[in-house]
């Protein structure tokens, strides 16, 4: 970029043609002095107001200059003794002196007017160009690459002639150059990272005059680098761009996770609807096979008693595998939200029973003092038809099956719900053939109980067999005096 | 005269299914395919009892509910499916009487219709299989022991047993029991129906005449004895 020398050729042409100027401004009041005979006293007066004018006008150098041409016309024309370059009074010298300090202040007060002008003009190029990238920044929306554009236009209108933007992505060591303008060397990628670090801007002299590199803070978080090379540009500057940056930075990255969960809305809702119709779609054969078979239980004769009576079992273990795939979808579909309800235990106890008529040795009890179940009764029922068929594939015909609730020994805010069985106990349990199904089933139990601030733990049995206690919240409800 | 029912069902075994079924218990069946067909139905043939499925293909069930209570109160139970509770208690919410869960039992589905077509009134004395009810003193017999109630616990159980085998929600017991006293909670309910269940049932682990209704409120399970 040449701008810097254009405007230093630009003031050498102002100061020779003001030079110029001065010297024939002096020549010609010294003629009219001369030709009107003025007094010494006017023609000073007169030369003072000339000096400051060109001072004025035209800056220091200018004006010294003058300062001496005006003091020498002074002394040569119109100071005895005139025509030499003597100086016979010495109150002339005064006069001669007070040209030279009028000249010095002037030229001293403009110039110094000058360059705050100048420093005005900068700040303002500085703000336009800021308020040009924030245009920039918030009009290049849902694409990272408009991002770069924008940072390296901003860069170019600080007066940068090369550098560019880079992100990171999650650390300072791996980095995403978005835009770069000029050549890029192997250490801008560790001074980028240190400076991430570090989260201080740094500057330093280079060939392109000088590299200055900007931490792109959010939140407290360092997103990227905003290098600046060559540029004239204020630290200030460069550090407001980079926090314009940064904050568009900030802003992508919310637009990125927004549509990202935006899609997973929908496809949680996808999964609801689509689970709907499947469960659906699997509830209504069965119903009318189960209606059937019941149909035909009332109907056949004592030859086909037995055949009607596997069909009914198998239906049976159907309709329980799906009810299980569902919950399991359900509960995998992450959008499954418990409706905690008091309940009581018999309740739960009693649906146990109606969903699992073929365990028909279930033996239930609950103590006077258990308080109701915290929990989404659908829940907590299925947690309990899980542990009670687990306790069932494990038993032998006829081995009783006891579900029990009590208040929680140690938690008074807690009430405890047993499933007990006199099958092997846990260690000694089958660990092939159905393992995968019993599994499954403690797991749905385990995680429904999770769902509601729940645990399920498993132990063995004093006297032989297995217990698993199922933990739940109780109820606190209100004592309520007879009425 | 045998009541005449209207099964609303977009599955074509559950329709052949419930028509052969209900058929053989002596009820009139009409039968739709969609919520459409049902209100169609339903404007043409006034049928005492609307049983239908929620999804279906072409105006759901909750249509058909809307349709039916725009017209009168003509019982409607629901045929909803598991893990569908959201489903079950909108349908309620919009006035449907009962509901059924699939798959279910044919003497469950009976039972729940015959509570929707029983008329109790306002009949004195209600009797149950070892319990009765006498309305006008307030008496309450197990056999032959006689049961303590307070006056709540008796009005809560009045209203239960003229509703035997419906659900009754906790805003109907509220009002009705408390006169909508505003403040009345449903944990309120729950302490009073702990407190009738205790002196009620028999065994307390196994529930015999009211059970819970989750999100719902309660249902008395006994048939009376007509």
């Amino acid at each position: 970029m040449s701008w810097s020398s254009d405007s230093v050729k630009i003031s050498r042409v102002r100061t020779a043609l003001g030079l110029i100027a001065a010297l024939a401004l002096i020549g010609l009041v010294t003629l009219v002095a001369v030709l009107v005979g003025a007094n010494a006293t006017t023609v000073g007066f007169a030369y003072l107001i000339v000096v400051l004018a060109i001072s004025i006008f035209s800056g220091l150098t200018v004006g010294l200059v003058s300062s001496i041409a005006a003091t020498a016309c002074f002394n040569f024309f119109f100071l005895p003794p005139l025509h030499t370059w003597t100086i016979a009074d010495p109150a002339n010298w005064i006069a001669l002196f007070s040209f030279f300090i009028a000249s010095l202040i002037a030229s001293r007060l403009v110039v110094q007017a000058r360059m705050q002008a100048a420093n005005a003009e900068a700040r303002r190029n500085e703000i336009e160009a800021l308020y040009a990238l924030s245009i920039d920044l918030f009009a290049a929306t849902n694409r990272v690459g408009a991002l770069g554009e924008a940072a390296t236009r901003a860069l170019a209108r600080v007066g940068a002639t090369g550098g560019g933007l880079i992100l990171f992505d999650g650390s300072t060591n791996v980095q995403r150059v978005v835009a770069w303008i000029g050549p890029r060397e192997d250490e801008v990628e560790d001074l980028a990272a240190g400076v991430g670090r570090h989260r201080q801007p740094l500057e330093f002299p280079s060939a392109a005059g000088s590299d200055v590199y900007v931490p792109l803070v959010v939140g407290g978080n360092v997103v990227g680098v905003l290098v600046a090379r060559g540029s004239g540009a204020t630290p200030r500057a460069l550090e407001s761009v980079a926090a314009l940056v940064a904050l568009a930075v900030e802003r992508e990255r919310f637009i990125e996770e927004s549509s990202h969960l935006q899609a997973l809305r929908e496809s949680d809702a996808l999964k609801t609807s689509l689970l709907r119709a499947v469960s659906h779609d699997l509830s209504t054969p069965l119903t009318a096979i189960g209606l059937q078979i019941e149909r035909l239980q009332r109907k056949v004769g004592d030859g086909e008693r037995d055949t009607v009576a596997d069909l009914a079992e198998q239906t049976g273990r159907l309709r329980r595998r799906i009810e299980n795939l569902l919950a399991m979808a359900r509960l995998e579909a992450g959008n499954f939200v418990p409706r905690p309800e008091p309940t009581p235990a018999a309740d739960l106890f009693r649906q146990v029973r109606e969903h699992l008529p073929l365990v028909t040795n279930l033996r239930v009890e609950v103590a006077p003092d258990a308080p109701d179940v915290l929990a989404d009764p659908s829940l907590a029922l299925e947690v309990l038809v899980n542990l009670v068929e687990n306790a069932h594939r494990a038993s032998l015909d006829g081995a009783p099956i006891e579900l029990v609730a009590h208040r929680h020994p140690l938690d008074p805010k807690r009430v405890r719900l047993e499933v007990l069985d006199r099958g092997p106990g846990i260690a000694e349990r089958p660990m092939e053939g159905d393992t995968g199904r019993r599994g499954l089933g403690l797991e749905i139990a385990r995680s429904f109980a999770a769902a509601n601030g729940g645990d399920v733990t498993l132990a063995n049995r004093p006297g032989g067999g297995a217990v698993a206690r199922v933990d739940f919240p109780a109820a606190m409800l209100p004592a309520v005096a007879e009425t | 005269m045998s009541a005449r029912i209207l099964v609303v069902d977009d599955d074509a075994a559950i329709r052949s299914t419930l028509a052969q079924q209900l058929g053989e218990q002596g009820y009139g069946v009409m039968l739709a395919v969609d919520g459409h067909d049902g209100a169609k139905r339903f404007d043409a043939d006034h049928p005492d009892l609307v049983l239908t499925d929620l999804a279906m293909p072409s105006a759901d069930g909750f249509a058909l509910i809307q349709h039916v209570r725009a017209s009168g109160d003509t019982p409607i139970v629901v045929l909803s499916v598991r893990g569908g509770d959201a489903d079950k208690v909108r349908a309620l919410d919009l006035g449907a009487d009962d509901f059924v869960v699939k798959p279910f039992s044919m003497p469950e589905l009976l039972a729940r219709l015959r509570a929707q077509l029983r008329r109790i009134g306002a009949k004195p004395q209600l009797d149950f299989p070892d319990l009765s009810i006498d309305v006008e003193r307030r008496r309450v017999l197990q056999g032959k022991r006689e049961l303590h109630l307070t006056p709540t616990e008796f009005s809560i159980l009045e209203l239960l047993a003229r509703k035997a085998g419906r659900p009754v929600t906790f805003d109907e017991i509220i009002a009705v029991v408390w006169k909508g006293a505003p403040g009345t909670t449903n944990d309120a309910v729950r302490v009073h129906v702990g407190a009738l269940r205790r002196k009620l049932e028999p065994d307390a682990s196994n529930p015999r005449y009211l059970v819970t209704e989750p999100w719902v409120g309660y249902r008395f399970i006994a048939e009376p004895l007509s």
